[in-house]
């Protein structure tokens, strides 16, 4: 299929975090300072930005099932049609951003960039920031799930309002992040206060750049309070991939258990190719392709990383042990 | 004069036409109800007006009206010039001395599709969950839908409007006569939407690359499937025979004469394209039919001769708007970098 002409792809940041976390205050950060960059934001509350700016859109956040039976394959319909309506428009931006509501599971936001063919055309998912309230996070974390997940599919936290809390109260939250995403790379902020490049442009979603998200912490032994909490889990192994076991395998894993997989990466030394093989994933949708060819004498080690509910850590273990040759 | 594809020179010759830069994106076109000129929607807030006699003289470019983008474009069925819905939340009534008047004003909101009906001088706009009927002065809101309105269209009478919205289509009975509205169900997202013009089926494009179509009188439905990109665009032809789709790189024909398209494969003719085609657009009154394509290409098509020629060379800018003037042997079109291009096919 011949995708339209386009100039580069714009690059998409998701802004999550759950009511009252600094949001708004963050985007209001991002429309008022002086950066010499257009930013095309989609918010959920019209005029709760003080900034008067006509790049910012109104979105009623419209999601929609997949007719491919597919539980997990939902879509935000609403970004599709409002990222194909500003690309009508005259005067380009440098970056869209879009909010998501308090209480709302990045997923369907994430999955629209995965499965749209245009919105792929002419964007890019370059990451998901989660604005964390580091007074309210362990509270929010029993009132339901939206907290925990959105944690989950951050490539970016920043850990907010730290100016409320105690330095051991701050511990204690960021050791909990730290347990259920340990890659996110994190930033402590008061009122939002942070470096833009530290949150934009940060290619979490480039094939080419997987390898730069690696922990910031060593993992440390995870504390299962719950049956059924969010946590991550890494697997490496130095012996070759059988590329045909692996796709059969993940496969089904997807299958299965993709509604409780947020977030999926890997690099996998593929049997005889001189090229990594690069994926990354949101619940069951994955792009995937030839990364970065093998240095001479490297060693060539393959490790996947799930960030998700009940990961049953040594069957994911042993199914992937049996991928290789 | 006729159209006649066979004809060997137009293998040879392109028609005769006239290109000027827009500056911006087009959204679409339309030529006003009288067929004297084009108008195209653009990126910047402007619509710019080109006379549809290709000698006369082309006049300064046009001041933005609507602050953002232009995203709907339509003649006026009520008045010589045209409307216009943009991302500002207004619907404008165009006039062709470049008067503007307000006809609805929806801050906060995109006015994203315009359909209107000739015979009663009805104009139908979407307005995120709304839609709003402009006649007579007077503006009456209808629904909220299930989600953003995503296109409308009046039924043959203009008594009906329907709504394509997720899940479905919605039938409102917008005439004297107010009856409860009436759903066609069909799960997803449906983006693309058009009643035929003999009012019996209603066609809509979905997310998913299929085209649905309800027959209005039973609500039965039928899904064809097989298109590599969303249908974005679909054209009844005048006699209501056929329904053309876009996103092939052939004309794509659905027979909806005797017994209907179900079982049957459509009916593909013309030159392939290398690209696909973006818009369609049935001629006003005979068996013709453009196509624009991704690639800028556009092609005329004779459904009756099964024949296609080029009458625009790719360029590489997708083709955005294309429309044909009531006289049936001029047309409009636009593409994404700004190109505005009114061509004559008369020999």
């Amino acid at each position: 299929m011949a995708t339209p002409q386009t100039s580069a792809q714009v690059p998409v940041t998701v802004l999550t975090g759950y009511l009252g976390a600094g949001k708004t205050t963050l985007l209001n950060r991002i429309l008022s300072e002086q950066h010499g960059k257009k930013y095309a934001v989609i918010v959920n509350e019209f005029g709760e930005l003080g900034v008067d700016n006509d790049l910012v859109v109104n979105a009623d956040e419209e999601v929609f099932e997949m007719n491919n039976g597919c539980i997990c394959c939902t879509v935000r319909g609403d970004l599709i049609r409002i990222i194909e309506g500003l690309m009508k428009r005259k005067d380009k931006f440098d970056g869209i951003l879009v909010e998501t509501t308090g209480l709302a599971d990045p997923g369907p936001v994430a999955q629209t960039f995965f499965t749209d063919e245009e919105v792929k055309a002419r964007t890019r998912l370059d990451a998901i920031v989660t604005v964390v309230d580091a007074k309210h996070f362990l509270g929010q974390l029993e009132q339901g799930d939206e907290a925990e997940e959105q944690v989950a599919f951050a490539d970016v936290i920043l850990l907010n309002k730290t100016d409320l809390v105690s330095p051991e109260e701050l511990k204690k939250v960021e050791d909990r992040i730290r347990s259920i995403n340990p890659y996110a790379r994190l930033h402590r902020t008061e009122k939002s206060k942070v470096e833009l490049d530290a949150i934009l442009d940060k290619g979490a979603f480039d094939l080419n750049r997987i390898l730069e998200f690696e922990p910031d912490f060593l993992e440390h032994g995870h504390d299962h309070d719950h049956e059924d909490e969010v946590t991550s889990l890494s697997i490496t192994a130095d012996r070759p991939v059988d590329p045909d076991k692996f796709q059969k395998w993940m496969g089904a894993v997807l299958q299965i258990k993709g509604p409780d997989i947020f977030r999926s990466k890997g690099i996998l030394a593929i049997d005889g190719a001189p090229r990594r093989y690069v994926y990354q994933g949101v619940h069951m949708m994955m792009d995937a392709d030839w990364g970065q060819p093998w240095k001479e004498g490297e060693p060539r080690t393959s490790k996947l990383v799930f960030i998700g509910r009940n990961l049953d850590g040594d069957n994911l273990e042993r199914g992937f042990q049996d991928c290789l040759k | 004069m006729k159209l006649d594809l066979a004809d060997p020179t137009w293998q040879i010759d392109l028609p005769r036409h006239r290109s000027v830069a827009g500056d911006a994106p087009v959204a679409g076109c339309a030529f006003s109800r009288d067929g004297t000129v084009a108008a195209f929607a653009l990126g910047d807030g402007a619509v710019r007006f080109l006379p549809a006699d290709l000698s006369a003289a082309v006049p300064a470019g046009a001041a933005p009206v609507h602050k953002g983008a232009v995203l709907a474009l339509a003649a006026d069925p009520a008045g010589t010039g045209f409307v216009s819905g943009g991302d500002d939340g207004r619907l404008l009534r165009l006039a062709l001395d470049g008067s503007v008047s307000e006809v609805a004003n929806q801050k906060g909101k995109w006015i994203e599709h315009i359909a209107t009906h000739r015979a009663t001088g009805t104009v139908a706009a979407s307005a995120g969950k709304m839609a709003l009927v402009a006649k007579d002065g007077e503006v009456r809101e209808f629904g909220p839908h299930q989600s953003t309105v995503a296109d409308l269209d009046f039924s043959k009478d203009g008594g009906r409007l329907a709504c394509a919205h997720y899940g479905g289509v919605t039938v409102w009975s917008i005439g004297q006569v107010t009856l409860p509205p009436r759903r066609f169900a069909w799960a997803g997202s449906h983006v693309a939407m058009k009643w035929s013009p003999d009012g019996k089926f209603i066609a809509t494009g979905t997310q998913e690359n299929d085209i649905h179509v309800w027959r209005v009188a039973q609500a039965a439905d039928m899904r064809m499937q097989g298109y590599p990109a969303k249908v974005r665009s679909l054209s009844w032809s005048a006699d209501a025979r056929w329904l053309y789709t876009s996103a092939q790189p052939v004309f794509t024909a659905w027979s909806f004469a005797g017994k209907g398209p179900e079982g049957k494969p459509p009916l593909q003719f013309g030159q392939e394209g290398a690209g696909l085609i973006t818009v369609v657009a049935a001629h006003p009154t005979a068996e013709f039919v453009l196509g624009g394509y991704d690639t800028g290409e556009v092609q005329l098509g004779d459904i009756k001769s099964r024949r296609s020629i080029v009458i625009r060379i790719a360029d590489g800018s997708p083709i955005t708007g294309l429309a044909w003037a009531p006289d049936g042997f001029r047309l409009a079109l636009g593409n994404e970098r700004g190109d505005l291009v009114v061509i004559d096919l008369r020999r």
